[in-house]
């Protein structure tokens, strides 16, 4: 390919073509545009207010770890006079520690912010590896799923902070939309595109890297030489969403835009009135205080289906009636912590450096 | 973003189910005695019970859309004729013959035949059957069209109608069908993001090298799949508003239905999910809508294929595009068609949960290429999320020229600028003729703006696991980011 110059600029060399629009652009133009997008994002979307304290929910991922950097440098860029921490949730898999959260622990003194490291351990006495070795390779995304969620907003709780940032990028959103219409999960297909998420009881999370491509993730981090770790489980635990995701990839390669454009689409439709009428009622737990959507949260309904040795509880509705069945769960159970918000006073010491 | 390859696995999402095993019995669920023929949704049916259970979904699919007649017993009248749009493909040879079975062809099985009073009156005056005939599109292409004007034979009640696609851009189909001819040719510049619109005096007008034009400049094969159906569409509307009709009925089945929704979806069609499966269009300058019903969307492949071969319905072969299979809409297509396999309910659950949304917001005019509604502000959104100049909010629009990209949707947009990630991008512009209703939809009144691959990592060196072990953990260097991202990268940066 002949050398052109970037179209944007029309001043230096052409040194990539964008995976969004196909453009031929040079390295700082790739960086501005990136930027500008996410900080487009950030202010169209209203998500922070000065003084704000925001949570970067960091894995040592990719997307975290480019979202760490940008977040950083759109704070002092345009003076947003944000809190920035870093929340790190240790999943307890053997080998995924050390390296990931040595990357975390690298970033926390590269952005000098606060970092805080919650363990499945230490919240729910189990760690994935425990529950892998019980519950076998299957279902095990669930438990994973569910146990980060509930992580994350406890572990924000007690650093005390307002919002939850975390590393969502158009792919993972573009891939939710299509699950959920396939699924037939309504009321995930309404939330799934909105920026922020916020139950009533809950810390507000938001997605800034919602309009970026995974792709432009990857290149910003080559060219700026950031490192991540890629962790990923190797064999297929939701075969369905496989098929969506190598789906979504085929897309991609037809068309670059199909992924903004399912974001596009998602955001243009809503649940019909009549059908938000039939929309169950958020509860919160009993045994826990975290939202629900039953009794018992998701993470509680699991957990005792650990403790009980009947593990695909809470998976399946039916599973779940059969533990009901089975009788009270017995007054030696071991439980989730209470949850309760405190924002704006941080509940535990920060780690103030790494170890 | 999370470890387990599922982004959004929170709270534990439901599961799909695979595969259910049918009724245990063998009989046929309607008359229990007949050994059943044809499973359908876990539900045994013989042949004799099938038809009337199909016939009767049909019906359900049509009459609620119909008036009832103004003195009415509970009897049906419709304000204008009935259109059927027939491919030749098996979805509409069916509903061919339920329409001319259910409201035209005199009934033997009913005591009193053809004076049976609900068949005094018909509840549409005129059948029509359409055939757009698209063989113009590329050179070699076989044209059908004696196919499918035999097949159509049979039902001699129903006028057969020819239409080409290249009456698209035929100034002399438009003003047969009504249509105000243009008093000057518009071209648009699809090499630009804006699409910006020229009128010249071309002394070019054969329509069948306009189509061509047109199809060939498209960026992308996708584009191509999206834009026949979409002029196939229009040009049946339009036919069917020259013709006095109130209602257009199409042969899409559940699964057609179901890969035209995650296909629309997947090309930004979101806004207009509803009009995939009902639909009103309200032609320029007119009152009365016309409504255009799918009455087979709730019935599968299976089941249109089964009434046709038990029927004895003379189903044409549709020829395939040359050059598609790599498209947004075959790719949707193999993937449906392959997880319905597995996953038999998805068909059905993509279309329930699609009837279940609305469009955001409300809408006043009508996108000028599909002519389906439009949403505000896309110009806008396409700026802020995906920035493509670096001087914003600076775009003075070129004097004399006006821009397309206001009065399309956005699926329209995106089927005219999205380019492909492969070669060279076309920068040359290249001027294109439009479709007559375009044209004629910009120089009219309402719109005077005319005055002014993925690579899966592998699991590598960096194991400390047992064989128990789940998890994956390695450092990406700057290589395999590179690696990753190398098609994109236009010479080794030299870092
Ligand atoms: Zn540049
Ligand atoms: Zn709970
Ligand atoms: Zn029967
Ligand atoms: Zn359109």
């Amino acid at each position: 390919m002949a050398p052109r110059n970037c179209v944007l600029c029309e001043k230096n060399k052409a040194m990539l073509k964008r995976p969004k629009t196909g453009q031929q652009i040079c390295k700082d133009c790739f960086f501005y545009v990136f930027e500008t997008e996410v900080h487009n994002t950030i202010t169209d979307a209203k998500l922070f207010s000065p003084g704000d304290r925001v949570a970067i929910g960091a894995s040592g991922g990719k997307d975290s770890t480019v979202l760490a950097y940008v977040m950083k440098t759109l704070n002092e860029r345009y003076a947003y006079g944000l809190d920035l921490f870093l929340l790190s949730i240790d999943e307890g898999i053997t080998g995924y520690r050390d390296d990931s959260l040595e990357t975390v622990k690298r970033n926390q003194q590269q952005y000098s912010m606060p970092l805080k490291i919650l363990s499945y351990d230490e919240l729910y006495g189990w760690t994935m590896d425990s529950i892998v070795k019980q519950v076998g390779r299957k279902n095990n995304c669930t438990f994973c799923g569910v146990f980060r969620r509930q992580a994350l907003d406890r572990g924000a709780a007690m650093l005390g902070v307002d919002h939850i940032v975390t590393g969502h990028n158009a792919d993972d959103i573009a891939e939710t939309v299509l699950m959920n219409i396939m699924r037939g999960d309504i009321a995930r297909l309404g939330r799934c595109t909105s920026i922020v998420t916020q139950g009533e009881d809950t810390i507000k999370r938001s997605k800034p890297f919602k309009y970026t491509y995974e792709k432009e993730i990857v290149m910003y981090a080559y060219f700026k030489k950031l490192d991540y770790f890629s962790t990923e489980c190797i064999y297929s635990p939701d075969a369905y969403r496989g098929h969506a995701r190598t789906f979504l990839k085929n897309l991609e390669a037809a068309r670059p835009s199909a992924i903004i454009d399912i974001i596009h689409s998602g955001e243009a439709f809503e649940i019909r009135e009549e059908v938000k009428a039939t929309q169950k009622v958020q509860q919160t737990c009993r045994r826990c205080g975290y939202m629900a959507s039953n009794d018992l949260c998701k993470a509680c309904t699991l957990l005792e289906g650990l403790e009980r040795g009947m593990d695909t509880t809470g998976i399946t509705e039916r599973a779940r009636k059969k533990m009901e069945a089975e009788g009270p769960a017995p007054s030696n159970l071991r439980t989730i912590p209470f949850y309760k918000r405190t924002a704006g006073s941080p509940a535990v010491m920060i780690e103030s450096s790494p170890a | 973003m999370s470890s387990c390859g599922a982004p959004a696995a929170e709270g534990g999402e439901a599961l799909m189910q695979k595969r259910q095993k049918y009724d245990k019995s063998k009989n046929c669920v309607r008359c229990k005695d007949n050994i059943g023929n044809i499973v359908v949704r876990h539900a045994v049916y013989c042949k004799n019970c099938f038809s009337p259970m199909i016939a009767a979904k049909f019906r359900r699919g049509v009459e609620p859309y119909v008036n009832e007649a103004p003195k009415g017993r509970r009897r049906l009248k419709a304000s204008g004729n009935i259109l059927v749009g027939l491919s030749g493909g098996v979805g509409s040879t069916v509903i061919l013959d339920l329409v001319n079975q259910s409201y035209f062809a005199p009934r033997t099985d009913t005591p009193g035949g053809k004076e049976h009073p609900r068949f005094n009156e018909r509840i549409w005056q005129k059948g029509f059957v359409c055939y757009v005939d698209i063989s113009a599109v590329f050179p070699n292409m076989r044209d059908r069209t004696n196919e499918v004007r035999n097949a159509a034979k049979t039902y001699d009640a129903l006028e057969f109608i020819l239409v080409r696609l290249e009456n698209a851009f035929d100034d002399s189909w438009w003003t047969s069908v009504g249509g105000k001819p243009s008093n000057s040719e518009l071209f648009v510049d699809f090499a630009d993001q804006d699409l910006l619109i020229t009128a010249i005096s071309d002394s070019n007008t054969d329509p069948v090298a306009a189509l061509r034009t047109f199809i060939s400049a498209l960026p992308t094969q996708t584009a191509i799949s999206q834009a026949i159906p979409t002029l196939v569409r229009v040009l049946l509307l339009y036919t069917a508003r020259h013709l006095g009709v109130s209602h257009v009925l199409l042969g899409t089945s559940l699964t057609s239905l179901s890969i035209s929704l995650i296909s629309s979806i997947s090309q930004g069609g979101g806004f207009t999910v509803r009009e995939e499966s009902d639909e009103q269009w309200m032609a320029p300058g007119s009152t009365t809508p016309i409504r255009i019903i799918k009455p087979l969307q709730d019935v599968g492949m299976k089941e249109c294929s089964a009434w046709a071969w038990w029927h004895g319905l003379p189903v044409v072969q549709k020829e395939k595009l040359p050059g598609t299979g790599q498209d947004i809409a075959a790719l949707t297509k193999d993937f449906i068609v392959g997880l319905e396999k597995d996953y038999p309910s998805t068909v059905s659950t993509i279309a329930k949960t699609c009837a279940k949304l609305a469009p955001k917001h409300g809408s006043v005019r009508r996108c000028l290429l599909c002519e389906r509604p439009i949403q505000e502000g896309i110009d806008d959104w396409l700026t802020r999320t995906s920035i493509r100049s670096l001087s914003i909010g600076n775009t003075t629009p070129r004097f004399s020229t006006a821009r397309l990209t206001p009065s399309l949707c956005y699926s329209c947009h995106t089927t005219l600028t999205s380019k492909s990630s492969r070669g060279a991008t076309k920068s040359t512009s290249s001027f294109v003729r439009l479709p007559v209703w375009l044209s004629a939809g910009l120089q009219s009144a309402e719109y005077s703006m005319f005055q002014i691959p993925d690579e899966r990592d592998q699991p590598a060196e960096k194991t400390s696991a047992k064989d128990t072990e789940v998890w994956q953990t390695r450092k990406i260097g700057q290589q395999e980011m590179k690696h990753a991202i190398g098609d994109f990268l236009i010479e080794d940066s030299g870092q």
